[in-house]
């Protein structure tokens, strides 16, 4: 984002704009009253031409189609995190979006295949390679049963690896979608795409989205909170929970997960609040009128976010301050304070869920199972992912269910695509390790809380996991769903830039996914 | 009675080289008549040019009585010997058109009684032209019986014409817009376009018609025809389009209709087009089976046994339209009301969403800072409240009436309060309240059968109170109690 509007630089316009000047004169002196009457009988018709055609034109010819209307989102400058209310009562009024970068193997979790556990080791049928790409996989790889027992649970009766023994007791709160489908293989892409609708960079992301629709209603916390697991920063980037297009007021601020949630909240030796306070007073009256003069509307987004850090730094410390939460509750997270883990966060999103903040996202990391080293094995770091974050997420949906929280919450559980039911063969050898290759023709990836049928599974692969056989949805599908149940038509909630009604789930055509409503 | 060829007259002549490509068509029409399945290129090719070539005997032959008439007259006695010659271009330009007539409807593009009707005149219509053509030769005093005939053969042009209109734009495509004045004029029923829907007890009425009514009716139907194909009704159904017939009988690979809808959707042909809701696969199947089975419209609902039932239909998600002059209208009571106390609380309060007048508040942010006087402040628009979170506020029993004059509460949040049984107590009036939150406060069993009285609720989270998660529940509260 450009901080300032780009301006003709005036000095090297000087002299042409001179020039220019006589030119226009010279033409405009060149105009006789004759030429005045001319124009004008035929100007008038033109005018009126252009009304009646403006009433006759069919709607692909209007400037914008009626269906494409822009709400009004338009706000007082100098609050632009204002409440606005959803386009239609909402079944969800914020979101905690729970993302395992790297891609979670689906078949090492959710997806239950004995006829693939019986064609272990034997070669992959060549149906399965032809017209495939794959990031590693080369020549005939083997087929790769599932590595752990699977087994029925809950009154749902949905299937579950041992992996999850934790999760495994909300398995009738989870809405288990198994016919995810992307069109990226490759991580960043594929997390842009589910991130912000498209797999270039320069989109808005769901919660800038979001945010922007609804504004947030604790104006003393970021309206939309990123929280990372230590470990690496996902391969899509900050632009994962940037605002794109949208003013920068709107994008994702990340929080650190250990240590001060936002570095320099505090304030220096020796400067006291009530001095702080007049500081930002000067800057803002500044910053206005800048704003009165160049009107860009980054100036906003600049008083706003001092104003923000002033008085997030008496909420965000306490809000990030899972020390507050007594013992036991820290225990059923498993959490430690004062490091760097997906099980603090999963407690801090509790916290702002609370404090109500609109869009929380979580990442967590490591979820690569290549099978390359040991941390990306199926039976060795896979091992490690999956109790990192299965007791935290566990404990989460207790307590957003306990405290009535569930009820207007959208929890979303993914990765950003499935992996294969192949073993990868990278470099066309048995590898040390056993990991599987990137799989964007299916994954599995779950929702709960608000507005969200409990207990069930939607859509269906292949006997050997691979394919979509039933109810595909697609990950503009997942984000019209999302968007639905936050109280909008995905169409409705756009933004005008470069000529386009820009909007998440972008220009083709998504469906809600009506299966999956409760 | 036949003359030798040298003595004919040339005009005879003429008469006996038109009466062959007449006899000819009459062969063609008997013994291949069109059955509309598809043939070759080249009689659809020539074929397609007879909605072109059909204007020239029409032209012609309307030329005649006027020639004739108008020739009546002294000043315009010169007209009369062309009415000869313009008679001739009739005949010949008649059979013309009924042949490429006859190429098109072989081709494969229509079948049905109004081709055969349209066709069977048309070649009527062609021997007519002949035989005023001849009979205009004899006009010693046979005038009468020429005058006759070519009354006959203009008659016989109209409705042929009119029919052909038919085939090509549908059967009302002359009255479909007659303003109903005119109609009214003319005896004819108000509104034509009323189709009765079928019957439910036929398969067609109950299963096929209804998949063309949710997916085609927007351009198939009596509003908009694209390429004049109606699916609103059996017979315009089976009559087909502009390209002919869409279903065949017992014939589902020849069925175009059915090859529409099972192409890959990005196919230029693919149906239902533009992005509209593609049928489900139990639709197609449907379908399948009902043209297997020789697409009746009276086959009974029960006959065929393996279709697949109509509830695999997906949900589809559908938004309502909002009149928000309406909205606007409902929210002018309370909207200063609503104005001063956002004033008070900044993005706590708003409208649940904009297409409504119902209100939201959230008092929780506030916390300790919001206290009993504070909810009291909110009694103007109580009755307009529909979700309301007083969580961790300084808020006490004395609230307890503020909060139920929130007569259509459907949401009710009283986390960390200091409330107790009393506030509960006062709430049994909310019969709209659906979830009610004491998580964390001093209530105690003692609320329960308030709570059960309560006809709508569907959760109550009782959590943290001295509520036990072992304690008797009342029946009504079954499965709704959360801990």
């Amino acid at each position: 984002m450009p901080d300032s509007e780009t301006r003709p630089n005036k000095q090297d316009q000087q002299q042409p704009a001179e020039t220019h000047q006589d030119v226009r004169r010279a033409v405009l002196e060149a105009e006789t009253r004759r030429h005045f009457l001319r124009t004008l009988s035929g100007g008038l018709g033109t005018l009126f031409m252009g009304t009646l055609a403006a009433k006759y034109a069919p709607p692909a010819f209007a400037a914008v189609p009626s269906s494409e209307a822009a709400l009004d989102f338009t706000r007082d400058a100098s609050n632009p995190l204002s409440v606005l209310p959803p386009q239609f009562a909402a079944k969800a009024r914020r979101v905690i979006y729970l993302h395992m970068a790297g891609a979670p193997s689906q078949l090492e979790l959710f997806e239950h295949k004995p006829e693939l556990t019986r064609l272990d080791g034997q070669d992959c049928p060549a149906s399965f390679l032809a017209g495939k790409r794959f990031a590693f996989i080369n020549g005939v790889p083997k087929l790769l049963g599932s590595q752990y027992p699977f087994h029925q649970t809950g009154q749902s009766g949905q299937w579950i690896s041992d992996r999850l023994p934790h999760l495994e007791k909300h398995i009738d709160d989870l809405c288990i979608i198994k016919s995810m489908r992307t069109d990226q293989f490759n991580h960043a892409p594929a997390q842009l795409l589910v991130h912000t609708g498209n797999a270039r960079l320069g989109y808005a992301s769901f919660g800038s989205w979001v945010l922007y629709g609804l504004g947030t209603e604790n104006q003393n916390l970021p309206g939309f909170i990123v929280l990372l697991s230590g470990g690496k920063t996902p391969d899509g980037g900050k632009q994962l929970w940037g605002s794109g297009f949208l003013p920068s007021v709107y994008q994702g601020v990340q929080c650190r997960s250990h240590g001060e949630p936002v570095l320099y909240l505090e304030n220096p030796p020796s400067v006291s609040r009530p001095l702080r306070r007049s500081m930002l007073d000067v800057i803002d009256e500044i910053n206005k009128q800048t704003y009165a003069e160049f009107g860009n509307p980054e100036t906003v987004t600049r008083i706003a976010q001092y104003e923000l850090a002033f008085r997030m730094q008496m909420e965000a410390t306490d809000a990030m301050d899972i020390r507050k939460e007594p013992e036991s509750v820290r225990a059923r997270y498993a959490s430690k304070p004062g490091e760097a883990s997906f099980a603090n966060n999963c407690l801090v999103a509790r916290r702002l869920a609370e404090r109500g903040v609109r869009f929380i996202q979580l990442y967590h990391w490591g979820w690569d199972s290549h099978g390359s080293a040991a941390s990306e094995a199926l039976n060795i770091g896979f091992v490690k992912r999956c109790s990192e974050v299965d007791q935290p997420i566990a404990a989460l949906l207790d307590d957003l269910k306990q405290r009535g929280l569930l009820e207007d919450t959208l929890l979303v559980w993914g990765g950003e695509f499935g992996r294969t039911s192949m073993r990868e063969n990278r470099g066309g050898q048995q590898m040390k390790f056993v990991g599987r290759d990137h799989n964007p023709g299916a994954f599995t990836l779950w929702l709960a809380g608000a507005g969200i049928k409990p207990g069930i599974t939607h859509g269906e692969t292949d006997d050997m996991g691979y394919e979509i056989v039933k109810d595909p949805v697609e990950v503009r599908d997942l984000h019209a769903t999302m968007l639905y149940l936050l109280g909008f038509d995905h169409h409705k909630l756009n933004y005008r830039f470069q000529g386009l009604q820009q909007k998440l789930t972008s220009v083709k055509p998504a469906r809600i996914v009506g299966e999956i409503l409760a | 009675m036949t003359p030798s060829l040298d003595r004919l007259s040339q005009r005879n002549r003429f008469a006996l080289l038109a009466l062959t490509p007449i006899l000819l068509l009459f062969i063609l029409v008997i013994a291949f008549p069109p059955d509309g399945s598809e043939r070759a290129q080249w009689a659809q090719f020539i074929g397609r040019f007879h909605p072109i070539a059909v204007h020239l005997p029409i032209a012609f032959i309307l030329l005649v009585p006027v020639l004739e008439l108008a020739g009546r007259n002294s000043r315009f006695v010169y007209l009369r010997p062309s009415a000869d010659f313009v008679l001739g271009l009739a005949t010949v330009s008649a059979i013309l058109a009924a042949s490429l007539g006859w190429c098109l409807a072989r081709s494969g593009a229509y079948s049905g009684p109004l081709m055969t009707q349209h066709m069977w005149s048309g070649v009527w219509l062609a021997t007519m032209c002949l035989l005023c053509w001849v009979l205009r030769g004899r006009l010693t005093g046979g005038e009468f019986v020429y005058s006759i005939a070519l009354a006959l053969t203009v008659g016989l042009m109209t409705w042929t014409g009119y029919r052909g209109g038919q085939l090509s734009q549908g059967e009302d495509h002359l009255t479909e817009f007659m303003p109903g004045a005119l109609r009214k004029l003319l005896m004819m029923s108000a509104e034509t376009r009323i189709v009765s829907p079928p019957s439910t007890a036929t398969f067609y009425g109950a299963r096929i018609h209804p998949i063309f009514e949710q997916h085609c009716f927007t351009c198939h139907s009596a509003n908009k025809h694209k390429s004049n194909l109606r699916l609103d009704s059996y017979a315009s159904l089976m009559r087909g389009g502009k390209h002919g017939m869409v279903i065949k009988p017992g014939n589902i690979q020849s069925s175009e209709l059915f090859r529409r809808i099972t192409l890959p959707a990005t196919d230029d042909d693919y149906m239902p087009k533009e992005n509209k809701k593609p049928l489900s696969a139990a639709e197609v199947k449907l379908i399948e089976l009902w043209i297997a089975a020789d697409a009746s419209a009276t086959l009974p609902l029960e006959a065929i046994k393996d279709a697949p039932s109509p509830t695999t239909a997906a949900a589809e998600v559908t938004f309502e339209k909002v009149d928000f002059a309406a909205v606007a209208k409902e929210r002018a009571g309370l909207a200063p009301a609503v104005a001063q106390l956002q004033k008070r609380f900044p993005n706590l309060l708003d409208y649940e969403s904009r297409a409504s007048a119902d209100l939201m508040f959230n008092a929780s942010l506030l916390g300790e800072k919001f206290e009993d006087a504070d909810l009291a402040s909110l009694a103007p628009v109580a009755d307009h409240i529909v979700i309301a979170d007083f969580s961790r506020t300084a808020i006490t029993d004395h609230s307890a009436a503020a909060i139920a004059a929130m007569k259509r509460l459907r949401s009710l949040r009283l986390v960390h309060t200091k409330i107790t049984d009393a506030t509960v107590h006062s709430l049994s009036r909310l019969d709209q309240l659906e979830s009610l939150n004491i998580f964390g406060t001093r209530t105690t069993p003692a609320v329960l059968p308030i709570v059960a009285g309560l006809p709508k609720l569907r959760h109550l989270y009782a959590g943290e109170t001295t509520i036990r998660a072992d304690a008797p529940l009342p029946a009504a509260l079954k499965d709704k109690v959360l801990f």
